[in-house]
């Protein structure tokens, strides 16, 4: 079983194919993630489950990996914030939840501007530009850099989950360079690809910090660590101004324009 | 029948077993003096950019684990909710520590019973009050010593 703990979750789901359904069932996506080298133990020490939810998942990964032996999982003791509560996070994991409430309601508009879409025109070209400018901004600069510059510097960056959520980030910015040079020619086809796929990306990418990064990272951290993160991130707000205010105006605009 | 304030209620706990004594002796986390709310200076260096404890008088008496959980590398100020007068100072002084002393966080300790949710409001009040922000985190603590909720305040 410690040699289960200790494998990478692709190579399991891999060798084990119905271990990925199990997952699943516990509101853990391993299956289509890209990178999938994360361990096996700590998969499931960071997804927050109860005690009694954490035995029955291992109870049916081992059934599932070792068909012919009887292995009994333990309960293992947990404290009661560790016992699967409700979404909570500190003041400035919240800072970064919030962020993500503008930039998920960004997203939930490139439906609407993919369908509308008309680079034939300045407008239409400007409207994709300013689109541009909020994740440029807002997601990238201002948010990605709290996370990138502060918040993972509290722990070690070569972790498997760390890796995920930086390969995002790339990812997202090599679809915004992707829909930048699109703009310019009027290929509207490349535009809306690229659109849609950074919506994609973004919305899984968002789901897994609210639900499981940022939580587990919480759970980590000190008191003192806590209070560090909150006047840093502070700090960056100070310096950028008004700057993200005039981006969420950006939004409501957009939202207006749609409804 | 038997009512009033659940605070001053009457409990008898002594058939209860109270576990293992420590296998050694427990060392004092106190790094300070004065520690009572009237008695501090809020700008005494030992709070300067530090996390705070604000503790409701009784807490300490209350958890086990006190000294070595939750005051081990904190600064400190005791208070009670619901005796001490004089409370415009407490909030005074609070306050003092988020924007003069400049500390990190502020975490409330406090005891079930309704009168202590005093403190935290007290300390709820300064923070909105105050032109710097800090985490406040509430803790609060069962009659039996034991954690009934750990959590940060965002609201």
């Amino acid at each position: 079983m410690e040699q289960l703990l200790n494998s990478g979750i692709k190579q399991i789901i891999d060798e084990h194919a119905e271990v990925g359904p199990i997952l699943e069932a516990y509101g853990i996506g391993c299956v289509p993630c890209s990178v999938g080298t994360c361990l096996l133990k700590d998969i499931v020490d960071i997804h927050g489950l109860s005690a009694t939810q954490e035995q029955a998942l291992m109870t049916k990964i081992a059934k599932a990996v070792y068909p012919d032996r009887d292995i009994v999982i333990p309960l293992r003791a947990k404290t009661s914030t560790e016992n699967g509560t409700d979404l909570t996070y500190s003041p400035p994991m919240k800072k970064l939840v919030d962020e993500h409430t503008w930039i998920k309601r960004l997203l939930a508009q490139v439906p609407n501007l993919i369908r509308t879409l008309d680079l034939t025109a300045e407008p239409g070209r400007q409207l994709v530009r300013d689109v541009l400018d909020f994740i440029r901004n807002y997601a990238d600069r201002f948010h990605h850099a709290k996370e990138e510059d502060i918040l993972f510097k509290y722990f070690d960056e070569k972790l498997d989950i760390l890796q995920v959520m930086l390969t995002d980030h790339e990812s997202g910015r090599s679809h915004v360079r992707a829909i930048a040079g699109a703009v310019e020619k009027q290929d509207a086809a490349t535009v809306s690809e690229h659109l849609a796929a950074y919506r994609e990306l973004l919305t899984e990418h968002i789901k897994k910090e609210n639900e499981i990064l940022y939580p587990w990272m919480d759970k980590e951290m000190s008191d003192s660590q806590i209070g560090q993160m909150f006047a840093a991130f502070s700090d960056v707000d100070v310096t950028f101004g008004d700057g993200p205010g005039k981006h969420i105006a950006f939004v409501e605009t957009l939202e207006a324009l749609n409804s | 029948m038997e009512c009033g304030c659940p605070g001053s209620k009457m409990m008898d706990r002594r058939d209860e077993d109270s576990g293992d004594a420590p296998a050694a002796a427990v060392n004092s986390q106190l790094r300070q003096w004065p520690i009572q709310l009237h008695l501090i200076s809020p700008e005494a260096p030992y709070y300067t950019g530090a996390d705070v404890l604000l503790t409701a008088d009784c807490v300490a008496y209350a958890m086990g684990g006190y000294h070595s959980d939750y005051l081990k590398g904190k600064s400190i100020a005791i208070a009670c909710p619901k005796l001490d007068a004089g409370q415009d100072i407490y909030a005074a002084k609070i306050r003092s520590w988020l924007e003069d002393a400049k500390i990190n966080t502020l975490t409330v300790l406090i005891m079930e019973v309704p009168c202590c949710g005093g403190l935290l409001h007290l300390a709820k009040q300064a923070l909105a009050a105050s032109s710097r922000k800090v985490p406040l985190k509430a803790v609060v603590v069962g009659l039996d010593g034991e954690i009934r909720s750990e959590d940060w305040v965002t609201d």
